[in-house]
């Protein structure tokens, strides 16, 4: 087992270009604390697979550095590869049952035998895969297949592990049976960076964000903190007694745009939601502008932003 | 016991390997030559003449079918590679402990160890044939363990060479299909090589490495070593050593990580 260090990863100024040309990834500054879940956000593209990538030694950095538990990606790429767990964005399975492919990951990373037995045991269950157990991978469902994936980690020890969209095809129970089972790891001690465009997920499992887009950070922090940091912004929810036709929809978009500070505004049957800076001083304003229209209002609520919004105010800057 | 890392996946493309389909294809077509077929020629073939003198064709037949052993098992390691980038087995194994050339040795292995397997099965079940004689001394069986590996790895290297540049699995199919079909049957595992055969598959032939193979092993269980031996062992050190560093130096430019 390697030193602990601080910082189970740190990535200080990192660029990777495809060719020399193209740069997918953009300077990018990170680090992620030990027994910390970090949560790597962007739109595809954004380069958030080629960091896990170059952190996971498969290519390497084109400048920057990059280290795992105190190790450089390119100096010590065996010892990390040792001790870190990865689940690919793409899937990946040995052309065998769901079974051996647990005998065979536990094998290959030297874990003893009776280990794999007991805990092959644990992870069919826990991922529900008991029924399939002795199918061969390649006739298990999308869903299936990302558990045995992420399943299969678990069976040899890791110190980091990154979980490239690990809950990809999975249902909503098994998703946040997955979550709560990596949570419960982090508290044994793991390190995880957890890629995932479904925000809610995010929000739930990870204890900092970094949201990347076009190859660079554009914001980091805890959830909260992104929320407060792009929280003179507010979110303005109004339900409306009935459901408005398109043409009205549309006129109320555009007199609320003139009272300023709006974001973004969406209207959807009974629902408006409404983005913007200073939205506290303008509600009466609002409520007025939809009043005109002969449009009555059923309840109101003015929140934080959600992840989700911070997200798409961070990716539009 | 800690194993080292190219053995553990060796033993992995063994377990991977042991199902059913691969078996089949490994065992069960070769057996299905040397049973079926080599009983059934014989009835009909009275014997094929070997320095004036005619053994049986089950005799004759037996070291084509152990030779073709380096063939498939070339066969099933070199298609390892395309497997593991088809099912992402691949790039996962090297985010894990292990470096590439273990990976590669893994497959060499795995292929050497079948194709040993493999003749070990054929020629004992070639000796339960009661017209089927061979005599075999300590020095054949080591012209035949040599054949068979350097074989084995000239094989594995051609078809690792196939898994890099073929673009889909219709492509890869039909590479391999129309190699097994060329190389197996326009060789001489199967039939002797006369003046009486046309001058196109006498020129096949001799360009086929199995024919070297299959030569070294029917002069090792059957006529005998001489140079010719030596000549055949030669030509397929010869070829493998220019096959694998070809197929080393296209692996290592096999990318990954690439969207």
């Amino acid at each position: 087992m390697t030193d602990s260090p601080e910082y189970a990863i740190q990535v200080s100024d990192l660029v990777k270009s495809y060719d020399g040309r193209r740069r997918a990834v953009d300077g990018v500054s990170f680090h992620v604390r030990q027994g910390e879940i970090y949560g790597l956000l962007g739109k595809n593209g954004a380069g958030k697979s080629t960091v896990i990538k170059v952190l996971t030694t498969l290519i390497p950095p084109t400048s920057g550095s990059a280290m795992v538990n105190g190790l450089d990606v390119r100096r010590d790429a065996i010892r990390i590869r040792k001790r870190i767990g990865v689940v690919q964005q793409e899937e990946s399975f040995d052309y065998a049952t769901v079974e051996r492919n647990f005998d065979i990951y536990g094998m290959l990373w030297e874990v003893p035998r009776h280990i794999i037995a007991s805990r092959k045991e644990e992870l069919i269950e826990f991922f529900n895969l008991t029924e399939s157990r002795k199918k061969r991978a390649f006739e298990l469902s999308g869903g299936q297949k990302k558990r045995l994936q992420v399943a299969r980690e678990f069976i040899h020890d890791t110190d980091v592990l990154f979980l490239d969209e690990p809950t990809v095809g999975m249902d909503p129970v098994m998703r946040r049976d997955v979550l709560n089972f990596i949570r419960e790891k982090v508290r044994d001690g793991l390190s995880i960076i957890f890629t995932t465009q479904i925000l809610e997920e995010a929000d739930f499992v990870c204890d900092r964000i970094g949201i990347m887009d076009k190859g660079r950070m554009v914001a980091e922090g805890t959830s909260r903190e992104l929320k407060e940091k792009f929280g003179s912004m507010k979110k303005l929810s109004i339900g409306l007694t009935d459901p408005v036709p398109h043409e009205i929809a549309e006129r109320i978009s555009r007199s609320i745009e003139l009272v300023g500070g709006i974001t973004s505004i969406t209207v959807t049957g009974r629902e408006m939601n409404i983005l913007g800076l200073d939205l506290g001083s303008n509600v009466k304003a609002i409520i007025d502008v939809i009043g005109s229209l002969d449009v009555s209002i059923d309840h109101i609520s003015l929140d934080m932003p959600s992840l989700d919004d911070v997200f798409l105010e961070a990716v539009k800057k | 016991m800690k194993l080292p890392a190219f053995v553990r996946l060796t033993v992995r493309n063994v377990m991977v390997n042991t199902d059913p389909g691969t078996m089949f294809f490994m065992f069960g077509i070769p057996i299905f030559y040397l049973l079926v077929m080599g009983l059934l020629y014989q009835g009909i073939i009275t014997g094929i003449p070997v320095n004036g003198v005619l053994i049986p064709y089950t005799t004759f037949l037996a070291p084509g079918i152990v030779g073709m052993q380096a063939f498939t098992a070339g066969n099933i390691g070199g298609g390892m590679l395309w497997a593991d980038r088809r099912w992402g087995m691949f790039e996962q194994l090297l985010v894990g402990p292990f470096r590439r050339s273990e990976y590669l040795f893994g497959i060499i292995f795995l292929s050497v160890i079948f194709a040993i397997g493999g003749s070990l099965i054929m020629i004992i079940l070639a000796s339960l044939i009661k017209s089927a004689t061979f005599s075999m001394s300590l020095l054949s069986y080591a012209y035949l363990i040599a054949a068979l590996v350097t074989g084995t790895i000239l094989f594995s290297s051609l078809f690792l060479i196939i898994s890099i540049k073929a673009r889909s699995m219709n492509a890869y199919s039909t590479i391999t299909f129309l190699l097994f079909f060329l190389l197996d049957f326009a060789s001489t595992a199967f039939y002797p090589i006369t003046s009486n055969t046309p001058l196109p598959l006498r020129i096949v032939s001799a360009g086929n490495p199995l024919s070297y193979i299959v030569d070294v092993m029917r002069d090792s269980m059957v006529y005998g070593i001489s140079y010719s031996t030596l000549f055949d062992l030669g030509i397929i050190t010869a070829l493998m050593a220019v096959v694998l560093p070809v197929s080393i130096l296209l692996y290592g430019n096999v990318r990954t990580g690439i969207q």
